[in-house]
Order: C-alpha cells, then structure tokens, then sequence
C-alpha cells in the first residue's frame, strides 16, 4: 500500500514538472542549470530578462504550424 | 515466449486495423459507427510506427544513440535545452497542430468519408511522418539547421532561395486563408465575435502579470486566462440576447477581414510579451484540452458517420470547393497527411531540445502520427451531421440559391435531403442568427463537435454553450498562427530588405518594424480581402493554392532529404523519401494546371477571368458592378499568376535537384555531406533532461 502511494507520488510529482517544462513555467530553471546560466564569462539573467529574450528569440521563427 | 506472445499481439492489431479499414471502405447502406474510424486509424497507426518506422529508424537513418545531439554540446539554457522526449513530444506537437488537420478535412468532406480518411492514414504513415522524421534527424546532425540553410548547403545556392522563397509565399497564402476561415467563422455571430475579440484583452492582461508581476510563471497566469476565456464564452450569450450589445458586435464579412488585418499588424508592431506570447499560451492549453476532449467525447458517444464513403460530387462538381478527387483531395487535406510547414518545425526548435538521436523517431514520426488522428478526428465530426445540413453551412450563395425554401430544395435536388427548418432549428439550438453559407469548415466543424460534446456533457441544453465553445477554440488558436505567422514574416521582409538598406534589417528599429508589418500584413491582408469578396466563396480559390504552396515546401524538404541520404551512401533506401516527392509533384502539377487552364470556370482562374470579361463585353453586368467586376477579373489573373509562380518554383527544384543527384552518382561532383563532427555523448543512458535534473 505504502510502495503504491509512493509510486502515484512519484508519478504525479514527474506529471507535474513535465507539464510546467511543456509549457514554459520551468524554463528559467533549466537556464540556470544549463552551461550558459552557469558561465562565469556572462552574467546570469533576472527572471524578467530572461522571460522577455526568450520570448523575442522563440517568435522571430516559425514556431506555429498551419 | 515473449516474443511470441508480441509477434502474435502485433498481428491480432494488424488484423483488428486491417478489418475496420474493410469495413469502413466497403460498407454501404446504413450509418457506419464512428467507432470504426478509431479502431482503423489507431491500429494502422500503430502498426506503422512498430514496423516502419522502426525500418526507417535503423536502415534509411541508421540513428546513433552514442551520438552527442545539437543539446549537448551547445546546452546554453536558451535554444539548447536539454529536454525530456515527452515533454518535447508534447511541444513538438503542440507547434505542428495547428488549424489545418482540422479545417482540410472537413472541407474534403465533401467527397464523402472515404478519400479523405485513406489520405489521412497512408499518407501520414508514408510520407508526413517520414518527411517529419527524417528532416527532424537531418537538423540534428547539422546543429539544429533550417530546412532552407540545408538546402542551400546540401542541394545548391538555388535550391536554398527556392526554400525561402517557398517559406515567404506559404505563409502569405498562409496567413489569408486561415484569416478567411475566421472571417467566415464570425460573420454575423455576436456571441462568436464578442468572445474571440475579449481574448484581447484577458491576453493583455495576461501580458503584463507575466512580465511585471510574476515574470515567467506561465502555468498560473494561463490557468487564470483559461478561466477568464471560459467565462467569456459563457458571457457570449448575455451579449447575444442583448439588441444593442448584439448589434455592435454582428459585423460583416468585410468589418472582421479589417478588423483581423489591424489585430495582425498589432500583434507583429507590438512586443511580444504583451500580445502574442500570452495568446500563444492560452491557445497551447485550450487547444490540447479540446482535442483531448474531442477524443473522449467520440468514444463516449460513438455518433453515427452519416455522410457516404462517397458523394456525387467525387465528379469534380462540388459546391464547397471545384475540383476532381484527384488531385484537389490530396491538395485539400495537407495538414494531417503530409504539411512542407512541419519541415520548419522540424529544423527549428526541436532538434535544438533533443537529448538522443533514437527519441527522432517517437516526435517526429509520432507527432505526425497523432496529428493525423487530429485529422481523422475532425472528418467524423464532419461526417457525423447529416449531409444535407453539411452542403447547407458550406456551400456559397451562388451555388445553392442563397438561404431558405430554395436553397433546401437544390440540396435536396442532389440527393441530400434538407427542410429549411432544419437549418433555421438547429442556427437557434447553437444560438446563431444562421448557419447558411458559412464556408470555411469552422462552422462546420463547430457544430459537429458540439453535437458530440453535448452528446457527453448537458445534452441539447447546452448545445450553443459547446457550439461557441468550438468556434472560440477554432478562432483563439488560428488567430495564434496569424499573429505568430505576420510577426515571422515580418523578419523576412526585414531580412530581404536590409540586403538593399540597411538600417531597415534592423529588428529594434521602430520605423523598419512598423513598415515591414504593413508589407507583409498587406501582403496577406489583400488575398483575404479578395477571398471575403469572391462570389465563389474564397475557399474555391485560396484553400488549393494553400495546398500547393504546402505541398511545394513538402516538396523542398523531400529533395533535401533525398539527397542527404544519396550523401549518406544510403541510395538503396532513398525510395523512402523518394516515392512520396514524387506523388507530391504530380499532385501539386495536376493541381496547378487545372487551377490555372482547366475550362470550368469554378476550376480554372482564367476561365473564370474570361468568362467575367465576356459578360462585361456582351453587357450583362450592369453598370454600377462593372468596376468590381474588373476587380474580380484581375485578382484571378493574380491567383493563376502565383499559382503559375509556385508550380514553376517546383519545375526549377526538381530539375536543379536532378542535376545535382546526376553529378554526385557520375562522381563528377565530390559528394560533401555537411554533418556537424561526431562527438560521443556524455550522458548516462537515463539522462532525462535538463528540468529533471533533480530526479
């Protein structure tokens, strides 16, 4: 009963970031843990500079199909 | 014993898929359930992933697993992000699903329920998915390129301008079209109109907590403007029974193609954050909750397909659109089936997220795959109406006489019976004024879909709530494709015109933004002007050449491949990418040929032109429509001028491609392939991302 109740949390808890990295909410996170946050040659962007420059980069592309 | 028990699951699934296929092929009389469409599609879908795509995977590709992918040796956090292979399945699809597997199949309705399902099925498992999936493993193994960079690289200078070429005419085209299928969406409709323009605001204000309150937090404010949308649909009707809210909001089909060309130059001039981004985020969460819903609601009722596997109108004669089976069929239903714009998708954003060469196959072959159920999908909720009431809602004025008694009695005359009151019934169940002459597939659609979510949840009662329900989510994320559409073509204009001055290639230059927004918006905002106008209805004219500009970028994308894989040494397997060129370029020739030359005039644009000028000659038009006569003269000439342009663009491709192929295999051309260098991958096998980097 208890492995179960572990397993449904497990399940739910990766449910659940899967979805915030669906639809963007985790996106500074894995900036901060990727190389390019972790550089120590730039400086780390605020939430609010990264927001918006991800914004400006993602739709200078096609990025939404007919 | 495993893998008996799997080679005899395997055929028990082929034999399941291979039955409902008969079924659905073979069966006459009566009303075929729509379970049979399911059962079919899943299991031939199913079957293809296991078998061919697993063929394509590890012959034609040959995918290394040891292989590091554009994310790793990139990872900067922005575009190389390490991601999981379901969340980048989720955002893969999430980019390619748009409006077309939903509107292409419902217009090609109109043949019956028969071609339009087999193209949906075979071509997604033969051809879309390939194209996806081998142009997605292509971009990884050159660090995330565009289709048009490889061409330029793989096939020639030439072949690369063709792309960009191809990439600039389809998003006007594009953009025109799906304008138009709002356009037809709204007109008339208060309830439709005052939802759709209050997503405006709630996405302003979206906007602005996102940026200044809780920068980034994209899940709460989207749960908020979901809630606020719901609201507003609900709010609609208020606004409908209402005289004088009513009348502000009924508006013609010429006041919405304004009103939708200055929100396109307004999303393209205006920062991102404020308008488009936060659209696009409550598009992405309605969007998948009313395609999931779409699914459950079809098991759960399991509605009767009540449209036959074919309609006279296989002939050629339809009233929604002119055109024989083939090619207008395969030009019709592009999206769902095989869609050149996916490729852009495929070598954009996802080969830069992707963490092993093996998870190509599931995204790119699989979202492909769920894209046409999408489609398959939206053909049973078509063909789930009485076909009477289908004609009725798509059909033009000028074919079936206008609304009423009449125009009952031409459907009826063609085999499909309709009582006038039946339409007049069913506009005031799902609160419209009429649901006459609504071409464009939105409508239709909507009232299909309404009729199956009632059928789940409330019953007739709520049957407008539904109806307004569908046409919001239609109109919220084909708007997302408009203003998405008219900001990136903005940078190509910018991008083409810098190369002649200079200071207007710059992106943050105010006067450079707000000229190349009104290029390419009146680029696009003329076809929808001249589509809202057209006494044919603008469907007959712009849907096809839609179609051909799509398949032409499919076309593009196919070469590319084909001769990555002549590179690659794998020519005995080149068939794969090969065979489905092929049968674009025939379709998309035929297609134009007849769009231009055929002598019907429903069919051919300068028969059409020829048989206006005539009456103008012999003085059957009164004087008064002689100078919009002229103008509906000159815009066919227009669409048989880019029609012609588009199917030369193809002629130009394949004789350059060929060429190509011809110096490479006679060694008269050193075959140089332009892979990025293998470097092994330095992740554990179980590696899932860069979010999951606390697992």
């Amino acid at each position: 009963m208890r492995h179960a109740a572990k397993a449904t949390s497990r399940l739910l808890r990766r449910l659940w970031r899967g979805l915030r990295e669906w639809c963007g909410d985790a996106a500074y996170e894995s900036y901060l843990r990727s190389k390019g946050g972790q550089s120590s040659s730039s400086r780390t962007l605020t939430p609010a500079e990264f927001y918006v420059e991800q914004l400006n980069r993602r739709y200078s592309r096609p990025n939404r199909c007919c | 014993m495993n893998r008996i028990l799997s080679i005899v699951g395997w055929m028990v699934i082929a034999a399941l898929g291979a039955g409902a296929l008969g079924s659905i092929a073979l069966h006459r009389g009566e009303p075929l359930n729509a379970t049979w469409f399911v059962v079919a599609a899943v299991c031939c879908y199913l079957v293809a992933y296991r078998l061919y795509s697993a063929f394509v995977a590890a012959k034609v590709l040959a995918l290394d697993e040891t292989r590091a992918t554009p994310c790793e040796r990139h990872d900067d956090g922005r575009d190389f992000v390490p991601t999981n292979k379901w969340v980048l399945f989720g955002h893969h699809f999430a980019a390619i699903a748009g409006p077309g597997p939903l509107v292409g199949p419902t217009l090609a309705a109109q043949f019956g329920y028969l071609p339009g399902t087999l193209w949906l099925i075979a071509g997604a498992a033969f051809a879309g998915c390939v194209q996806d999936f081998v142009i997605l493993f292509c971009s990884i193994r050159r660090d995330g390129k565009s289709v048009g960079q490889m061409a330029r690289e793989e096939v020639s200078e030439r072949g690369g301008f063709i792309a960009q070429l191809a990439v600039l005419a389809i998003m006007t085209i594009l953009l025109a079209v799906v304008g138009l299928v709002v356009v037809n969406a709204l007109k008339s409709s208060p309830w439709a109109t005052f939802t759709l323009a209050m997503t405006i605001p709630i996405a302003l204000l979206l906007g602005l907590y996102l940026r200044f309150v809780r920068p980034g937090r994209v899940l709460e404010a989207s749960v908020m403007g979901v809630a606020l949308v719901l609201f507003v649909v609900v709010a609609g009707q208020w606004v409908a029974d209402s005289p004088s809210w009513s009348r502000v909001f009924t508006l013609s089909g010429v006041a919405l193609a304004f009103a939708i060309i200055a929100y396109g130059f307004a999303a393209s001039a205006l920062p991102v954050w404020l308008l488009l981004a936060p659209r696009d985020y409550l598009s992405a969460f309605i969007k998948a909750g009313a395609i999931f819903s779409l699914a459950v609601g079809i098991l759960f009722v399991r509605p009767q397909v009540l449209m036959p596997p074919l309609t006279r109108f296989i002939d050629g004669t339809g009233p929604v659109f002119a055109g024989k089976i083939f090619p207008f069929c395969f030009i019709t239903i592009a999206c769902g089936a095989i869609s050149g714009f996916h490729s852009l998708i495929s070598s954009g954003t996802t080969p830069k997220m992707i963490l092993r060469e093996s998870h190509a196959r599931f995204i790119g072959y699989g979202a492909m795959l769920l894209e046409s159920f999408v489609g398959v999908m939206a053909m049973v909720a078509a063909c789930s109406m009485p076909p009477g009431v289908y004609f009725a809602i798509n059909s033009p004025p000028s074919m079936v006489g206008g609304a009423g008694d009449a125009a009952a009695a031409t459907i009826s005359g063609w085999g499909y019976p309709l009582q006038a009151q039946t339409m007049t019934d069913l506009a005031h169940k799902v609160g419209e004024i009429t649901l006459w002459n609504r071409a464009g597939g939105a409508p239709s659609l909507a009232v299909g879909m309404a009729q199956i979510f009632s059928g789940t949840i409330g019953g007739e009662r709520l049957l407008s709530i539904w109806y307004h329900f569908a046409i919001m989510f239609e109109a919220l994320f084909i708007l997302t494709v408009l203003d998405a559409g008219t900001r990136v073509g903005r940078f190509m204009v910018q991008d083409l015109g810098g190369r002649v001055w200079k200071p207007f290639g710059r992106t943050g230059w105010m006067p450079g933004i707000l000229l190349s927004s009104a290029i390419i918006v009146a680029l696009w905002g003329y076809f929808l002007y001249q589509g809202v106008v057209d006494p044919l209805g603008g469907i007959n004219s712009l849907w096809p050449i839609f179609g051909i500009s799509n398949q032409l970028l499919a076309a593009v994308a196919l070469v590319v491949a084909s001769t990555i894989l002549m590179k690659m040494g794998r020519l005995r397997w080149i068939w794969v990418t090969l065979l489905p060129m092929a049968w674009l370029v025939t379709i998309t020739i035929t297609a134009s040929y007849q769009k231009i030359f055929d002598a019907n005039p429903r069919i051919g644009f300068l028969a059409y032109a020829n048989a206006l000028a005539a009456q103008i000659a012999v003085g059957k038009i009164p004087a008064g429509k002689i100078a919009e006569t002229q103008r509906l003269i000159f815009n066919q000439r227009l669409d048989a001028a880019v029609t012609g342009v588009l199917a030369a663009m193809i002629l130009v491709l394949i004789v350059e491609a060929l060429v190509h192929w011809y110096s490479i295999l006679s060694r008269r051309k050193e075959s140089m392939l332009h892979e990025s260098p293998y470097i092994a991958t330095r992740w554990a096998a179980d590696y899932s991302g860069a979010a999951h980097g606390d697992d």
